[in-house]
């Protein structure tokens, strides 16, 4: 049988939280056993959204991360659980909690890296999500977060569909996977999420005009790689798609402007030179 | 199988009838499943749909063939099944209404109590007998006009079960009222002033409106988005599909520039640039852009020859030569924050590529103190480079009036007039009754008993009516007289409304005698009323939609029933007509149509009844309007205009774009807040809410205050799935869940302010409480707050009201847009945030120990029991 497996792209995703709301109509109040029984009103997150906010006024970029069980094809929360079948994955690669078979002891919520399991006092079971599982069987093709999605930032289906698109992502370098994907093996995979960026606006303090078509050039450190790009008719330049905690320098060169060199930039965090004025 | 049945409804909540993406309800078992979008292929083949397509270098914008639902929307079965649903009808305990006047103590009508004195149940029958009785009285002691009917303009989208006005239509066969007009809350600036300039159309924006999407798609290099976000007002009214064709535009590479105080949802995602501005000062960084412009030759000479009116004086002003002040791009920077040379290169990248700009309505931007000045102001600069012009245009997307033509064009035009004349229970929105009281005046009214206004303020007012003088009460020889009895629906002015606490203080008037309120929930205003009638949501109702609201598309839907209806609740139109039985007023009332003999009408009329059968109709539930051949063909926008300014005259008087505005020079000469042509305003009579003002010192950051990410407005509060999200409500120290009040790091810094405290937006106006969110979305020296909260008044004790609920409106200025425009403002004026110490919290809860005694629980916020006497 076909494994499924969720595509989602972050550079279309908008921040609606509908996959995390919709998950929540779909689970709360019913009860779809033997797959999953009712999730409590408020508290669990079976697909979970996540905002960030980086850099500083007015170079601020968002993105936003939806989180849902990773379907991890090797699963810690299996591995964990002391009761046969109580933790299983099915024959399309979604692994699922049954909530007739578990006691609640809550040791596969303490296995898994990705926070996707819950526990439920008053059931005394513990919760995640389950793709949908009882949906697909009826006939629906993706689960309730890939259905309301606006943007079709979040798509899901047949591994062999996306073959094809991942394997050119990942030589593009602009697909990942969470957590530690080589020991987990998620069955989640991620498009375009962005990484750091290095931004600044350069203005003449002089005459108080922006400098337009100014040489930017960043040079990582270690590597010696260099990233050029000039500076816009807002007088800003930007260097995105960085890789996290790089050192580098850069250098700034417009006619009739004395260069300006920034010795040591960390991408620890994105990094916002503000407004630079260059002297003549 | 989960689902017995699917019904589909429009959870659009723009009311009046235009309804917004449809939903999918699954129910089984008279219970709400499930809502998810409503898949077209369901029930239509893609070419029997006939979609529009847009394609530009390999990319694509085109409708999905699903509803694009708004996430509140896909919420709304907590809606449905709110802890806060009125079940039954309810009378406030101590309300007598045989109590005289004024009355207090047992036996009286204890005015002074609403909002504070609890309710018990009553019958239908008995509700209905009380309003009956007391509408004869009124009438008959006071005058033909003494009932108040205050229809809201927000809520459900329902078609022959109203909502909003079925009180008027009652009303008007009970012989005559006094009407709450609706003002133009959401496009103040447009209708106060845009319209003056380029004549008016559908909220104040040009009317030619075809194809705008398309030309921007194929000829804009750069789209300026001020004060908009497309991707938040939208979801009240329609759905997710502007977040489509934002994406879309990233993908071809037109340039998005943002100018907002904050970093909103829009720009987080789309904007290529946020340039961070002042609140309300958007007309100083319009006048720089122009000066720059002129000063350096690069506006349209040709164009502006031909097309306006009025430049030579509008230039003289710029240029400094009338008041000495050149309005150069230095003055500006200091009054918007942008810097100089941030301002000078907006002006010269807009000069150099065709540019346009765009909004949703007009969020904070155009709904702040003298906002028709901004709005004005922006169409003289759009004008300057050539309105109309390939790429050119003032963008409204998806504005009420301009659905139709917005999108490509339908093959049928959806009559959507005359469904509404003939279907809607509502009032008809071109008529008003003969002694009205603008809603923004409405507190003014009662309290002082009369107001006046030019023009009734009616967002669908012909623009002639600005130049009209309205008084109230209208001579007592024509029937006028003072109200003494309100009717009123979905009512939230405490936090909508301008300077709402006076709205409070108005509810408890003892000359407003009797206050009927209809509305699902128990919340809002809906606590200030003596009778209560509970409506139910439209899923409990059979009706009739027309389906296009901020859609890609157009159609018409028969909206059959989810649910029964929750405990003894009617819809608006049924509860009103429960009280017309009881006037002996039943067949006028219903014209003796049936409920399903109107929404068969409402088809026989749409305009698509060639289009599909009564039948099919019925058998598919929906009918989406095909797409017209040749769509591409229609000219954009204001492209006749443009290419023949003589054959195609605008309405305005001079047919051209009046720069310089001779109607209002005649009619207000001595206007300095709204002049005959479009200046930056300082502060006048009517306002004092710049950081120039003495006042800063002790509130020196402006508040922005946008529609709410996660309500329509005052509706939606209580969805516990959305109250999880910290940009909805913050968990305070205290657990209970605050407005979130946006702070930069700066100020929270300078003030002793962390992420998650709770803290208080003050001015003279009173206290509003909040939680911080500190982050770097949001420029130093402001504050921003969402409005529509719901309010939660610790005190309100006039001069000194506190509210833990977040509704700003509450201390928002008093006075109109200016002193001749009685639109509101609702968003940048002064506050400041300060943090609250938990000994000014023990010293409120040792002071008004009730309000913190209310029956609240964090998931949902407060809830019903608190106001009810006895068990439920």
């Amino acid at each position: 049988m076909a494994k499924k497996v969720f595509l989602i792209d972050v550079g279309r995703c908008n921040g609606c939280y509908s996959c995390q709301i919709a998950c929540k109509d779909e689970h709360v109040g019913n009860d779809w056993s033997p797959i999953a029984k009712p999730q409590p009103d408020t508290g669990q997150f079976w697909l979970r959204q996540t905002e960030y906010v980086r850099g500083t006024v007015p170079k601020v970029k968002m993105h936003y991360i939806p989180i849902p069980c990773q379907h991890c094809d090797e699963a810690p929360c299996i591995e964990a659980c002391p009761i046969e079948g109580a933790i299983y994955r099915r024959d399309d690669g979604l692994v699922i909690v049954d909530p007739e078979k578990c006691t609640g002891c809550r040791k596969c919520l303490l296995s898994c890296p990705y926070d996707a399991l819950f526990f439920n006092e008053d059931l005394n079971i513990v919760q995640k999500c389950t793709g949908c599982a009882h949906l697909l069987d009826e006939g629906w093709s993706v689960p309730r977060c890939v259905d309301i999605c606006p943007t079709q930032a979040m798509r899901f289906g047949d591994e062999e569909e996306f073959q094809e698109e991942l394997a050119k992502a990942k030589a593009a370098g602009t697909l990942t996977q969470l957590g530690d994907a080589q020991a987990t093996k998620p069955r989640v995979y991620y498009l375009n999420v962005p990484k750091k960026f290095i931004g600044g606006l350069l203005y003449d303090p002089a005459e108080k005009e922006i400098v337009k078509g100014a040489k930017c050039t960043l040079t990582d450190q270690a590597s010696g790689e260099k990233h050029t790009t000039q500076s816009d008719g807002f007088g800003d330049f930007w260097f995105e798609g960085l890789e996290e905690d790089r050192t580098f320098t850069l250098t700034i060169e417009a006619e009739g402007f004395q260069t300006k060199t920034y010795d040591k930039l960390d991408t620890t965090q994105d990094v916002n030179l503000g407004e630079i004025a260059l002297g003549r | 199988m989960s689902n017995e049945k699917t019904v589909l409804k429009g959870l659009g909540q723009c009311s009046f009838t235009r309804n917004g993406d449809p939903a999918a309800i699954d129910v089984k078992d008279g219970k709400i499943i499930r809502i998810r979008p409503l898949h077209f292929e369901d029930k239509y083949t893609k070419e029997e749909i006939k979609p529009w397509r847009i394609e530009k270098d390999g990319h694509v914008l085109e409708p999905q063939l699903k509803s694009h639902l708004a996430p509140y929307m896909l919420a709304y079965k907590k809606r449905v099944y709110s802890p806060n649903r009125i079940l039954y009808p309810l009378i406030r305990e101590d309300w007598d209404p045989s109590g005289a006047p004024g009355s207090t103590g047992p036996g009286g009508r204890n005015v002074e109590n609403r909002g504070k004195s609890k309710y018990k149940r009553i019958s239908w029958d008995e509700a209905t007998d009380i309003i009956a009785a007391e509408i004869k009285r009124v009438r008959s002691t006071y005058g033909p006009y003494a009932v108040l009917c205050h229809g809201d303009g927000h809520g459900e989208t329902k078609m022959v079960h109203g909502p909003h006005s079925c009180q008027m239509l009652l009303m008007e066969k009970v012989g005559g009222y006094t009407q709450a007009i609706r003002n133009a809350d959401s496009w103040e600036g447009w209708y106060w002033g845009a319209e003056h300039v380029w004549g008016e159309g559908a909220q104040g924006h040009s009317t030619d409106a075809d194809n705008v999407l398309y030309d921007i798609t194929q000829n804009t290099k750069m789209l300026i988005a001020i004060g908009c976000d497309l991707e938040t007002t939208p979801w009240g009214f329609g759905g997710q599909f502007p977040t489509n064709v934002c994406y879309f535009w990233n993908d071809i590479g037109i340039k998005q520039i943002s100018i907002a105080p904050d970093l909103n949802y829009y720009a987080a995602v789309h904007a290529d640039k946020w340039i961070p501005i002042l609140p309300n000062t958007d007309a100083a960084l319009h006048l720089a852009v122009a000066y720059t412009w002129i000063d350096e030759g690069t506006y349209d000479k040709a164009y502006v020859d031909t097309h306006v009116v009025g430049f030579e004086q509008f230039r003289a002003y710029v240029m400094g030569e009338e008041d000495g002040v050149p309005k150069t791009p230095e003055w500006a920077a200091e009054k918007t924050g942008v810097s100089e040379w941030t301002i000078k290169a907006l002006a010269r990248e807009w000069a150099s590529v065709p540019t346009s700009t765009i909004h949703y309505y007009g969020g904070s931007y155009i709904r702040g103190p003298y906002s028709h000045e901004p709005a004005r102001l922006e169409v003289c600069l759009v004008g300057m480079q050539g309105m109309g012009k390939p790429g050119t245009h003032v963008y409204n997307k998806m504005a009420d009036g301009l659905t139709q033509l917005d999108m490509p064009r339908p093959e049928i035009l959806l009559k959507l007039d005359v469904i509404r004349s003939k279907v809607w229970s509502g009032r008809p929105l071109l008529e008003v009754t003969k002694q009205l009281i603008p809603k923004t005046q409405l507190h003014q009214a009662i309290l002082e008993g009369s107001c006046w206004s030019w023009g009734n303020t009616s967002l669908y007012a012909h623009i002639d009516d600005q130049f009209k003088k309205y008084t109230y009460p209208i001579p007592k020889e024509e029937g006028g007289s003072e109200v003494h009895m309100i009717w009123m629906d979905n009512p939230c002015r405490s936090t909508c409304w301008n300077n709402s606490m006076e709205s409070i203080q108005a509810y408890r008037s003892p000359k407003i005698e009797t206050f009927v309120v209809q509305h699902p929930w128990l919340e809002n205003d809906t606590i200030y009323a003596d009778i209560i009638l509970p409506v139910n949501t439209k899923l409990e109702e059979r009706d009739f939609a027309q389906i296009s609201s901020a859609s890609p598309m157009n159609g018409i839907a028969i909206e059959e029933k989810a649910i029964e209806p929750l405990g003894e609740s009617l819809s608006d139109y049924e509860a009103a007509g429960e009280v017309a039985k009881k006037l002996g007023l039943y067949d006028e009332y219903t014209d003796k149509l049936s409920i399903d003999e109107k929404i068969k009408w409402g088809y026989e009329v749409s305009g698509c009844q060639d289009a599909i059968s009564w039948e099919e109709l019925n058998r598919k539930g929906y009918y989406y309007i095909r797409t017209e051949d040749d769509w591409e063909k229609y000219p954009a926008g204001m492209r006749l205009f443009y290419e023949d300014p003589e054959k195609y005259p605008l309405k305005t008087p001079t047919g051209k774009l009046e720069f310089f505005s001779q109607r209002l020079a005649d009619h207000f000469p001595d206007d300095k807040e709204r002049p005959p042509y479009p200046k930056w305003i300082e502060n006048g009579p009517s306002h004092d809410e710049r950081l120039s003002s003495p006042r800063a010192k002790k509130y020196p950051l402006l508040l922005v205050s946008n529609h709410p990410r996660w309500r329509t407005h005052a509706e939606n509060d209580d969805i516990t799935w959305t109250r999880e999200i910290r940009t909805c409500k913050v968990k305070g120290p205290d657990g209970y869940m605050y407005e979130p009040v946006w702070i930069h790091p700066q100020d929270a810094e300078a003030r002793g302010i962390k992420d998650g405290d709770i803290v208080k937006l003050i001015n003279e106006r009173g206290t509003v409480l909040g939680a911080a969110i500190v982050w770097e979305r949001i420029m130093p020296g402001v504050t921003y707050q969402d409005h529509g909260a719901r309010a939660d008044m610790i005190s309100t004790e006039a001069g000194a009201s506190i509210d833990r609920g977040g509704a700003n409106n509450l201390i928002s200025p008093a006075n109109g847009t200016s002193q001749n425009c009685w639109g509101m403002a609702t968003s940048g004026y002064l506050v400041d945030v300060q943090k609250v110490t938990a000994a000014e919290m023990e010293e409120w809860r040792t002071k008004f120990p009730a309000a913190f005694t209310r029956d609240y629980a964090p998931a949902a916020g407060l809830r019903y029991m608190t106001w009810i006497r006895g068990e439920e």
